[in-house]
């Protein structure tokens, strides 16, 4: 079995939101709408203050409360643990925004454009009607890791079958690769640090890893 | 994206770069969908050569929006309303580009018909470029038009000199050719951070190399008064008092020396590559040998005065000795002698000047606890761990792995020439300057070779490395400026190395002087110039007291743009010229071997940035308009001649072995001008043995040779010519101050004697914040009613991308706290009455800025910072944004300038919450 | 599209969700009302002409809700494939049930056939159950997945039902007996035990501060006019004095006001997201770890409110 997963460095993030644009670039969202994003958390009382930045997005749970709640089986987990959804069946109920606790979903209504009511070229070119009115969140840059399945590439290892956001990343905070390959770099990487996966006691065994600090 | 997919019929990911900040140039690739540029993407074909692995910052992934900004000019365009103002409508109107440059080359013409220089001496033509030598990476073979034309004033400045690490420049260059100055991230294991906000403004390269630090398990302490990202990632923040950080140094280094004596410092380093040894007089002059004039140093193996280089020599780092006989050479060359005199060395010296900065003193000024300053002190020592070595190459090095870097504000006005000082004192005490994992300069600009400032290090006077100030003689002294910002007449240091040294020089004095003088000037009246050329520059937002600014500009007779969309400076500007930007044009530039911030690589070469994507509209290559000026201009001859020297590509077009000149004839499009320079670079870095032709470079992108890590660190160049950095003791500096005053004295002028006290061979505290106070309470203002400082920082999206118009940068930007807010501290915020996003106003004495409130823990109670520099009020989307820009109310005052001409981003203000929500 | 106007330094704090907006909240409002005013038909043995008029007020509620959440929906022209996961999705549970609602309620509205009343009723609860479950199977917003949420929407669905039947009653001068009477104040007395216990244990276990003081400050209002002032008015008809059609009206309306008032609140103002946390803030390099924080929920130890 394979469960693609993303191991998140907190200790190397410094919240430049690269993968915040990479991921907008990638995948098209209109104004508003990030898929991704880096948090800017502040904790503690001056002078003894700390901030963190925190990159969120879908957690591509195992147990997705997302694809059980979904009325029209638009939200599915794959086998290789990616959460997707298939835009022609989902029909914009929304159920899948609640249900997730991660803030990861959002549904766009009417298109929007960076400067006005008229598309650039860049934004005319990818505009994709299967995008309005259902939910959307990040994918795990789906159509690369399908790509992987074709060429026998390694998501994680080559970068053409690796998600935007991790390719993205200057600080080399993020990894993402198969769990369930001890030799995967996520893997191993995950086997000598510290690490948590948000919101736990919910239940939902997120694929996402927040390494915090060595073992 | 199935739909793209479908409709698709050529993909393609182009190779080139981005250079929008001095941290670069970084790699990417340009995603092409049937001619659209889509995406940006990292190149990961450079991930081994480009130390951040072939990826680029958040910046560049706004460039495809950058490309199809509707708002963009895309077509030359004139006034049609000879007013210009901030409430004049320039009335642009579309024209042709052969309108356009017979305009503009009508104006140069003119000006080449009655000499290139004025009746005040001053150059005809001025050219403002933006942020940091960025421009180059953008305007193609501009510069060998500039170098065809001759005298050009680069005076008017957008921000450099006031906006850069200004002091770090000219003091850094002066002792360790570091133009800029980094820790040597992949060795470092302690730095102290003053301020320095490496983790938003050192690009990739930085990113990665601090994560990767803190992931190894170094120790970051952030000393700054606002918890910037940089901070957030620090293993320690330490909230200074705004300005204060030279006690702060200061305290350190006395520490170092007094608790913890030359014993546990690093005596070989201070002895053989510092001053230290150097005998100084009891009037604070070097005592040197009567006959060679060499400066003394005290042989304890002979336990006499001896000349420096005295082969055999011990020299005696401490203590105080008498000399038999010796002179002194003071200003204009005067000599004193003296017999059986008392010399103590630089070091003693340095010793009983730092004595008085105790910790705890410190503590009074700078707001930290003696015992953290102790504290920090002691950790710096140990993580010197003097007497460590690395091999590298072969070669054993010193390993010593802390290092002390500055930020903007600590850098720049009064009180950056002790940071300077003292961080770099820091840095020798220990043996950690140019030394592996210590402080390292990394580039060069005020002097030459700009590409291998090793070449930069030659033997001078005294035992130190050769220097090129501006001269202070009665002879040779500028009296009659040859710039609006004088720099040659007021900026010893700063030199005359060409457009780096002008655009370095006093540069808010070019604004300010247009308005009012001092009263005992006594040199020609500046004048303003002829035609003005703008380029990726908007001072009208950059620089200081904005609104005046540009009523300055509103008044220079003739103004030629290069535009991307419309700005607040090109507002006033008579023609508007639309160049294809980053993705639709074609240039290729140096990359790697040692460059700005953290850009030392282990390899260097060349890259390209090419045409992605056509041009929109009528935009062009800067290169075809260039061209074009230089053939309207009848300027082909020496234009041709420059780009065949290199002036704009990256080496000469004909050299040994090879020929690919251009013959001006010619007229060699721009496609046949890259085509030459990527032959003679690949050949030049190649040595003879690859010939690579634009179209090779299309497909590749860049070409690299290895470079030895060796070349990160000056020390060992310093100690094969046998030379000494020139520190601790400045005598040099001392006296070019008192040469420098004696020539201004001479004229009558008084107006710059308070810079001139700057010039100390031992920098003394001089209550630095108290000159902001001064300043407020000398315009007749109470202090009362500006109870807080106002502080700048930048962020990653914005920091010198002129992108302030690209929607999705501001939508990222968002994310972070604060952005195009007022950050104040949330306790603070309570007491007045301030609620998180409040409309607030922020006053100084000279006007009034509108934002909301963000409110903090992470800033310390007497402080307020605002982000980045909007405030825009013609720059489409930008002047929706309703940010605040502490630009607006910071004033451009002599007083706040301090000697090397540059201030400071920090003002004194008052807050008050907005009666009515926004 | 609805533009997020949120600051940085709330992004990760609990928000309210902002998808479903008033037409989701109504479906909640009168479906559960209407479901739970058939299960109220089919118990209290009305007369042909009440009956009738009470489940097609019934039949409207819920096809009202169901109408509201199809004008709110993405992508309406595909609604039909809301029936594609019985298997664990309540929405298409509440779909098919809303088919089996109609169809016996259609026929008991046409025939006042008794089993067909009944059979409409148990549907109508059925329908009012997977509404619940709608609610509790969202993880996202704490204050519905929490498991005691379940027991009051359907305590709240069938007061309402019941308050509607006490309006019908009244207006149709139905007979409204002791034990109808004392049936009501049952339930009242049930959804205000339930209301009590559903927020005590959302205080105990844990939810949004945001979500908490919002339901903190319907908790008067809802109980007064929800629960106290209804039972009075019940017990003192049920004491016998005068007036019995305007009060059991009263009674009704305030049984139904305050429900719909209380799911509104739940579904709109109350429904705080879960928000992000950081049990571990990073080490950075020689540094220390700081403090847990979990923005906009009450400091437990070692957890920072942010």
């Amino acid at each position: 079995m394979t469960r693609y997963v993303m191991s998140i460095d907190l200790r190397r993030c410094v919240g430049c939101q690269t993968c915040t644009a990479a991921c907008k670039g990638a995948n098209a969202t209109p104004p508003g709408i990030q898929w991704r994003r880096v948090l800017d958390i502040e904790s503690g009382e001056f002078p003894d203050v700390r901030r963190s930045f925190l990159p969120i997005a879908c957690m591509h749970c195992a147990n997705p409360p997302c694809e059980s709640v979904c009325p029209t089986r638009a939200t599915t987990k794959r086998a290789d643990g990616l959460v997707a959804i298939d835009y022609d069946l989902c029909i914009g109920c929304a159920n899948c925004v609640m249900a997730c606790p991660y803030d990861a979903r959002s549904i766009v209504h009417e298109p929007k454009y960076a400067y006005g009511d008229t598309p650039m070229a860049s934004e005319a070119k990818r505009f994709d009607p299967d995008r309005i009115g259902v939910s959307m969140k990040c994918t795990f840059c789906k159509d690369r890791i399908d790509l992987a399945a074709r060429t026998g590439q390694i998501p994680g290892v080559d970068h053409e079958v690796t998600p935007a956001c991790v390719n993205s990343c200057i600080s080399g905070a993020m990894q993402f690769g198969d769990i369930e390959d001890p030799d995967s770099s996520v893997s191993r990487l995950l086997g000598e640090t510290q690490h948590y996966r948000m919101h736990e006691e919910l239940g939902t065994e997120p694929g996402v890893y927040y390494i915090w600090d060595q073992s | 994206m199935s739909m793209e997919a479908a409709q698709s019929k050529s993909v393609k990911h182009v190779p080139t770069y981005c250079y929008n900040c001095v941290s670069g140039p970084d790699f990417m690739c340009v995603k092409v969908v049937d001619g659209v540029a889509t995406e940006i993407e990292p190149n990961f074909a450079a991930a081994e050569v480009h130390p951040a692995k072939g990826k680029v910052c958040v910046k560049a992934y706004g460039l495809v929006q950058k490309t199809y900004n509707p708002n963009r000019i895309l077509t030359p365009m004139k006034r049609t309303n000879p007013k210009k103002g901030r409430n004049e409508d320039p009335g642009f109107v579309p024209i042709s580009w052969d309108e356009a440059l017979d305009l503009v080359a009508q104006k140069l013409k003119a000006v080449r018909a009655k000499g290139l220089v004025d009746e005040a001496g001053l150059p005809r033509v001025a050219v403002s470029l933006g942020h940091g030598g960025t421009p180059s990476n953008y305007m193609g073979t501009f510069p060998a038009f500039l170098a065809a034309w001759g005298p050009v004033d680069f005076s008017f400045g957008s921000g450099q000199g006031v906006k850069c690490v200004h002091s770090e420049h000219l003091y850094g260059e002066f002792w360790h050719r570091g133009f800029t100055v980094a820790a040597d991230t992949p060795n470092c294991r302690y730095n102290i951070a003053v301020g320095a906000n490496v983790d938003v403004t050192g690009g990739p390269c930085a990113v990665i190399r601090h994560a990767d630090a803190r992931v190894r398990g170094y120790k970051r302490v952030q000393v700054e008064p606002s918890l910037t990202a940089t901070g957030a990632c620090s293993a320690e923040w330490v909230p200074i008092r705004p300005k204060t950080d030279p006690a702060f140094l200061f305290a350190l280094i006395h520490v170092l020396i007094h608790e913890n004596g030359l014993a546990k410092l690093d005596l070989p380093f201070l002895r053989d590559r510092t001053a230290s040894p150097y005998l100084v007089a009891p009037d604070g002059l070097y005592l040197r040998d009567a006959q060679s004039g060499k400066p003394l140093v005290w042989d304890e193996v002979t336990a006499t005065a001896v000349p420096h280089d005295t082969v055999g020599a011990r020299p005696a780092v401490a203590g105080s000795y008498r000399v038999a006989h010796a002179v002194v050479v003071d200003a204009d060359k005067e000599r004193r002698e003296y017999f059986d005199v008392e010399g103590k060395t630089a070091y003693e010296m340095l010793a009983r000047h730092i004595d008085k900065y105790t910790p705890e003193w410190a503590e009074t000024v700078c707001d930290v606890k003696a015992t953290t300053i102790r504290r920090i002190a002691n950790e710096y020592l140990e993580a010197a761990s003097i007497g460590e070595t690395i091999v590298i190459d072969g070669q054993t090095l010193p390993l010593r792995p802390v290092a002390v870097t500055l930020g903007k504000s600590v850098n720049n006005g009064w009180g950056a020439y002790e940071c300077c000082w003292a961080r770099t004192v820091l840095a020798a005490l220990v043996g950690a300057l140019e030394n592996p994992g210590g402080l390292v300069g990394t580039t060069v600009r005020l002097n030459k070779s700009r590409d291998n400032r090793h070449l930069s290090v030659k033997s001078g006077e005294d035992g130190f490395m050769v220097q090129y100030f501006n001269p202070t003689s009665k002879e040779e002294w500028q009296s009659s400026p040859s710039t609006r910002n004088l720099h040659q007449t007021l900026v010893p240091i700063v030199g005359h190395n060409g457009a780096w040294s002008q655009a370095l020089g006093p540069t808010q004095l070019a604004w300010m002087f247009q308005g009012e003088r001092p009263d005992d000037w006594s040199m020609p009246m500046p004048t303003l110039p002829d035609v003005w050329i703008v380029y990726r520059s908007n001072p009208s937002i950059s620089f200081w007291d904005t609104r005046h600014l540009a009523e300055v500009a509103a008044r220079f007779p003739f103004m030629a743009c290069v535009a991307y969309t419309v700005d607040e400076t090109n507002y006033m500007a008579d023609v508007l010229l639309p160049e294809a930007t980053d993705l639709e044009s074609t240039q290729m530039i140096r990359m790697g071997g040692t460059k700005y911030m953290e850009q030392f690589w282990d390899y260097k070469g060349v890259v390209l940035r090419q045409k992605a994507v056509e041009p929109q509209g009528e935009a062009r290559d800067f290169t075809w308009i260039t061209t074009e000026l230089a053939k309207r201009t009848g300027l082909l001859d020496p234009y041709f001649g420059a780009i065949n020297k290199g002036v704009s590509g990256v080496s000469p077009l004909k050299g040994e072995g090879y020929d690919f000149s251009l013959d001006p004839a010619s007229e060699a499009d721009p496609e046949q001008i890259w085509d030459a320079v990527c032959r003679a670079a690949s050949v030049t870095l190649s040595e003879g043995r690859e010939e690579h032709d634009l179209a090779w470079f299309r497909e590749h992108g860049f070409f690299a040779v290895p470079m030895s890590r060796l070349e990160w660190y000056l020390t060992p160049t310093m100690e094969k010519l046998g030379l000494r950095y020139e520190l601790p003791y400045q005598e040099r500096l001392l006296r070019a101050g008192r040469e420098l005053g004696r020539r201004l004295h001479e004229k009558k002028m008084n107006w710059w004697d308070e810079q001139l006290s700057e010039y100390t061979a031992l920098p003394e505290w001089h209550d630095v914040p108290g000159r902001w106070i001064r300043n407020l309470e000398k315009a007749g203002a109470k202090l009362e009613d500006f109870p807080f400082w106002l502080l700048t920082t930048k962020s990653m999206q914005y920091h010198a991308g002129g992108n302030a118009a690209i929607e999705v940068m501001h939508e990222v930007a968002q994310n972070l706290r604060g952005h195009a807010g007022v950050i104040m501290n949330a306790k603070t915020a309570a007491g007045l009455g301030i609620a998180e996003g409040d409309r607030v106003e922020v006053r100084s004495h000279i006007g009034a800025t509108y934002g909301k409130a963000s409110l903090m823990q992470g800033i310390r109670p007497d402080t307020l910072v605002i982000i980045g520099q909007f405030d825009h009020w013609a720059t489409p989307f930008a002047k929706g944004m309703n940010a605040p820009s502490l630009n607006t109310i910071a004033p451009m005052s002599l007083d706040l300038t301090d000697a090397t001409g540059s201030g400071a981003d920090i003002v004194r203000v008052g807050v008050r919450r907005m009666e009515v929500p926004a | 599209m609805k533009k997020s106007v949120l600051r940085a330094s709330d992004l990760a704090f609990p928000k309210q969700q902002r998808n479903w907006d008033w037409r989701a909240a109504s479906n909640f409002i009168a479906g559960g009302a209407g479901g739970g005013l058939l299960l109220c038909v089919a118990l209290a043995g009305l007369d042909a002409f009440p009956a009738r008029v009470a489940i097609l007020l019934g039949l409207i509620l819920i096809g009202g809700g169901l109408t509201c959440v199809w004008f709110e929906i993405g992508r309406p022209w595909r609604a039909l494939n809301v029936y594609r996961h019985f298997a664990t999705s309540w929405m298409t549970r509440e779909a098919v049930v809303a088919l089996t609602v109609f169809a016996a309620g259609g026929l008991a509205l046409l025939t006042v056939q008794p089993l067909l009343v009944v059979l409409a009723g148990i549907f109508g609860l059925t329908f009012l159950y997977s509404q619940a479950r709608i609610l509790a199977a969202n993880k996202g917003i704490p204050a519905w997945r929490h498991p005691r949420s379940v027991s009051l929407m359907v305590a709240t669905g069938l007061t309402e039902g019941a308050g509607f039947l006490a309006c019908v009653a009244s207006l149709a001068s139905s007979a409204s007996g002791f034990w109808f009477m004392a049936g009501l104040i049952v339930l009242i007395l049930t959804r205000a035990f339930l209301w009590k216990a559903y927020l005590g244990a959302l205080v105990a276990d844990g939810a949004p501060e945001a979500a908490l003081t919002v339901l903190r400050g319907t908790d008067a209002r809802f109980v007064v006019f929800g629960h106290v002032l209804p039972a009075v008015a019940l017990a003192a008809l049920m004491a016998g004095i005068p007036g019995q059609a305007g009060l059991l009206l009263a009674a009704g309306i305030m049984m139904v006001a305050s429900g719909w008032f209380l799911k509104f609140t739940l579904v709109r103002r109350a429904a705080f997201t879960q928000g992000l946390a950081m049990p571990h803030m990073p080490v950075r390099g020689r540094g220390t770890a700081g403090p847990a924080v979990k923005p906009g929920w009450k400091a437990m130890s070692g957890v920072s409110s942010g």
